[in-house]
């Protein structure tokens, strides 16, 4: 197993060189740069000549590109072209709001879809499933913006009962019962939008597993439904759920971007959009790399527990 | 597009004043004809947070003396970063407002004088000595006086560290010079005469020399985030993407502010930042006139004030596509000006309508210049004449702003009962300007906007052949003549003449159509007071924010 762990180590390592060069070659086919950004036309050629080997931009693309990556390695992100504030130093603030966000958010929806989805699969077609199935396909079809905006509508504006924007009332950033009070409405919103998508995962799962033929066998047996449903098909079912954990793990950087958008929560979110807007190169390079090698740590978390959990992969090692 | 985008900070502001550009509306508009995003982006400014209202009331409880929390929405983030040499966008100008000071503001209204208390001119128009006040302290108590001045702008004048400003103060012909007389004197000598002179030496903030004397990099630095002013206000906190707080400044030398705690809230998205007006939780907010609409001004205790920013929105023609002029003026006299206005801003009290480049509150903007009045059989007969029946042509615009995409289908409408078909190409609006700025571009028409400065010389990088943002790409003699003329004539009668000459004969090429001067409007809870007395003026927003107060 160990062997089999380590071969998707290496595997991921190539990958992720991969990444962050087809990052930065789209970045730079782009039609502007960074140095468009420093100069200005009135600027004499020497000086654009100054500025660009400062920044080591007369440099060939390939050293360019080394430096980059070197800079990313040791925690230096670069600059934002727009606002000129180090992109590690915002990033250190912004991700753990994000995070504060996304990660119950989202616990809280895998927990709920783990047992609604196994509600519903176990009693196909009954009124349990038909009410949780109905009310998820209506959940999949509200847009997250939507609802967001409802939630700020009711809860802000019509009945004032909670703040509409950002993470905390200025002046009161160390009360944890006013960051709760501006936390609800975006957690929800957000909640919202993870749950249904997996309930309606968890329910095909477990509804394939009792098709399966070992549970008519157990059936056959005359073993009791909770024997079945525990024993043997909450196990194969929540295999694949870990895959999904694994896969969730980029979301912890991007998985807001609208709800953050929405509610003014300073995460990186709209730290995103407003770089893409801008075209603040850096700021989006820095953050695709981020997402994409997020994705990758994800499928090999993925793996790995996988590896763990289902004694017959270790034997493809 | 960054390098439009810099570019034309440099440009408008140097202009003497921010350039606006794009959007039209109160939703997004750039200060620079430059990508709206950045530089305004979102739309409103909004303050936000403020106090009393929600489930249980918070009241601000920082803050000294009892004069709460105002709180201003803005829809960008103005960055840790601000300094007064190379920051340019919208928000982070707002930013430099509050924390420094200039010598003088130069508005629509005159001339309002912070750190100088008056200014000798030379008989030539060449010269100008500035007295400085003597009462001003930084905020770390250090004593203001001449070496700060000359500091500034010298740094400002230095092309290395690319300030918005360089262009207004080095010239073609040579760079300002600037001496210190004495402790309280500063004497400013341009290269040549120019009736705009003191507009171009306004609108500059100062910075302290003690503590930026050694820096090198003016868009980077630790004094940038922990700044000293001799504002009305100090930096207390930067929160990124979330708020900046700025406290009272109490030796600020027109009175210690009367509202204590300062706060731009950073709201990206106008419908929440709608309803956080509207429930009290923001004190003030600017907003479209669509949006104004939509709320509920009087339930929630609001009041809307609309100012002009000076801005133009227009549709204009590159005379390179389209050559003959007959099928541009067809094409204009094809035009309904008041309803497309009417459509965009909805009520004839949201906009001026302009007939010529300068914006109607220029004290040099004339009527007497040809209107396009709309003439279907003129623009037919125009278009026969010239041989260009079942013409095409294509419109470019930015596709995120909902003002000029409501303009574009109007233009196209109403180019159709011409006989004119009308393409419409809605693009990115950073994409669209770095496209514009190549003189090989293939954009025929296209909309967008600018706010330049009081004076119309300010206009001259959009209007001359060759000027940076001429994105008509024209090549008229005449119209430079007429340029060079104002700007080397003092007497006021004369240079109207000039510039009533000038504007007209930009009406007659047909490249340029005005659309409207709309106002910008900001909507402010009635707790708040003092609104104007503090000055609505272009980009900052107040020209003075220690004269708001609240009224619990």
């Amino acid at each position: 197993m160990a062997k089999y762990i380590i071969k998707r180590i290496l595997a991921a390592i190539p990958m992720v060189l991969i990444i962050t060069i087809i990052c930065f070659t789209l970045m730079n086919l782009a039609p502007y740069d960074a140095i468009d950004a420093m100069t200005s036309p009135k600027m004499p050629p020497e000086t654009v000549e100054l500025i660009k080997a400062k920044y080591g931009y007369d440099q060939p693309v390939y050293i360019q590109y080394l430096r980059w990556v070197d800079g990313i390695l040791n925690g230096n992100f670069g600059y934002s072209i727009v606002t000129h504030q180090s992109i590690s130093t915002d990033l250190a603030v912004r991700i753990p709001n994000t995070i504060k966000l996304i990660l119950p958010a989202y616990l809280l929806s895998y927990v709920l879809a783990i047992i609604l989805g196994l509600i519903a699969g176990s009693h196909k077609n009954r009124w349990a499933d038909k009410l949780i199935d109905g009310l998820s396909a209506v959940g999949i079809a509200l847009p997250t913006f939507w609802v967001a905006m409802l939630l700020i509508y009711f809860l802000g504006y019509r009945l004032k009962l909670l703040p509409i924007v950002g993470m905390h009332t200025i002046g009161k950033e160390n009360s944890v019962a006013d960051f709760l009070k501006h936390f609800i409405m975006p957690f929800t919103a957000l909640f919202l939008s993870f749950l249904p998508d997996s309930v309606r995962y968890v329910r095909s799962s477990t509804i394939t597993q009792y098709s399966e033929d070992y549970v008519m066998v157990q059936q056959a047996f005359g073993a009791s439904k909770a024997e079945i449903m525990f024993k043997h098909v909450c196990k194969n079912v929540l295999l694949p759920i870990i895959t999904k954990l694994g896969m969730a793990l980029p979301m912890l950087v991007t998985g807001a971007i609208i709800t953050e958008t929405i509610f003014g929560w300073p995460g990186v979110g709209p730290y995103f959009v407003k770089a893409i807007q801008g075209m603040d190169y850096p700021i989006v390079m820095v953050i695709l790399v981020l997402s994409s090698v997020l994705v990758i740590l994800g499928n090999l978390l993925s793996d790995i527990l996988y590896c763990l959990t289902d004694p017959r992969i270790k034997d493809l090692g | 597009m960054k390098k439009a985008w810099k570019k034309m900070l440099a440009l408008s502001m140097a202009l003497t004043v921010v350039a606006g550009s794009m959007a039209a509306c109160g939703g997004k508009d750039p200060v620079v004809e430059t990508t709206p995003e950045q530089t305004v982006a979102a739309s409103n400014e909004t303050s936000s947070q403020e106090a009393a209202q929600d489930g249980e009331s918070q009241k601000p409880e920082e803050g000294g003396n009892g004069g709460g929390t105002f709180t201003y929405a803005i829809g960008g983030d103005p960055g840790a970063n601000v300094n007064v040499i190379t920051t340019s966008d919208r928000f982070g100008l707002m930013t430099i407002k509050m924390i420094y000071s200039p010598l003088c503001m130069y508005n629509a209204d005159g001339i309002n004088w912070f750190l100088a208390d008056s200014v000798d001119a030379s008989e030539d128009n060449t010269t100008f000595t500035f007295h400085l006040r003597k009462d001003v302290s930084w905020s770390d108590g250090e004593p203001f006086n001449a070496d700060d001045v000359v500091f500034t702008y010298e740094a400002m004048e230095d092309p290395n560290n690319a300030g918005w400003a360089y262009s207004q103060l080095v010239y073609d012909q040579g760079a300002t010079k600037i001496e210190r007389v004495d402790d309280y004197t500063v004497r400013f000598t341009l290269p040549f005469a120019s009736a705009a002179s003191l507009e171009m030496l306004c609108n500059i903030f100062i910075m302290p020399e003690h503590l930026y004397k050694d820096v090198t990099d003016f868009e980077n630095n630790d004094i940038n985030t922990n700044p000293v002013g001799t504002g009305p206000y100090v930096m207390a906190e930067y929160a990124p993407g979330s708020h900046v707080k700025f406290e009272a400044n109490p030796s600020y030398f027109l009175g210690m502010p009367s509202i204590d705690t300062f706060v731009f809230q950073i709201v990206e998205n106008s419908n929440t930042a709608m309803m956080a007006i509207q429930s009290g939780e923001v004190d003030a907010w600017v907003a479209t006139p669509a949006e104004v609409a939509q709320m509920d001004l009087e339930g929630s205790n609001l009041t809307t004030y609309a100012y002009s920013e000076g801005r133009v929105a227009y549709m204009a023609i590159n005379v390179r596509q389209i050559p003959d002029e007959k099928v541009r003026k067809a094409i204009f006299y094809a035009l309904n000006k008041k309803d497309i206005n009417d459509a965009v801003y909805l009520s004839e009290d949201n906009y001026l309508t302009p007939t010529s480049f300068l914006p109607p509150i220029s004290q040099y903007y004339t009527e007497n210049v040809e209107l396009y009045e709309t003439d279907l059989d003129k623009a037919k007969e125009l278009l026969a004449e010239a041989g260009a029946e079942n013409l095409t042509v294509t419109l470019t615009y930015s596709g995120s702003d909902s003002a000029q995409t409501t303009q574009a289908t109007l233009i196209q409408q109403q180019l159709a009962q011409a006989g004119i078909t009308c393409e419409l190409n809605g693009m990115d609006s950073t994409a669209m300007i770095a496209q514009l700025d190549d003189p090989e571009t293939d954009i025929q028409m296209f909309l967008n906007g600018y706010i330049m400065g009081i004076d119309p010389d300010t206009f001259l990088p959009l209007f001359a052949s060759g000027g940076d943002y001429n994105r008509s790409h024209y090549d008229f003699p005449e119209i430079d003549e007429l340029f060079k003329r104002g700007r080397e004539t003092s007497d006021s009668d004369e240079r109207f003449a000039i510039y009533e000459e000038l504007q007209k004969t930009l009406q007659d090429k047909a490249t340029f159509y005005p659309l409207a001067s709309n106002n910008r409007l900001l909507v402010v809870n009635n707790r708040v007071g003092g609104v104007e007395e503090a000055g609505l003026v272009p980009v900052y927003t107040f020209e003075d924010t220690s004269r708001l107060t609240l009224n619990e």
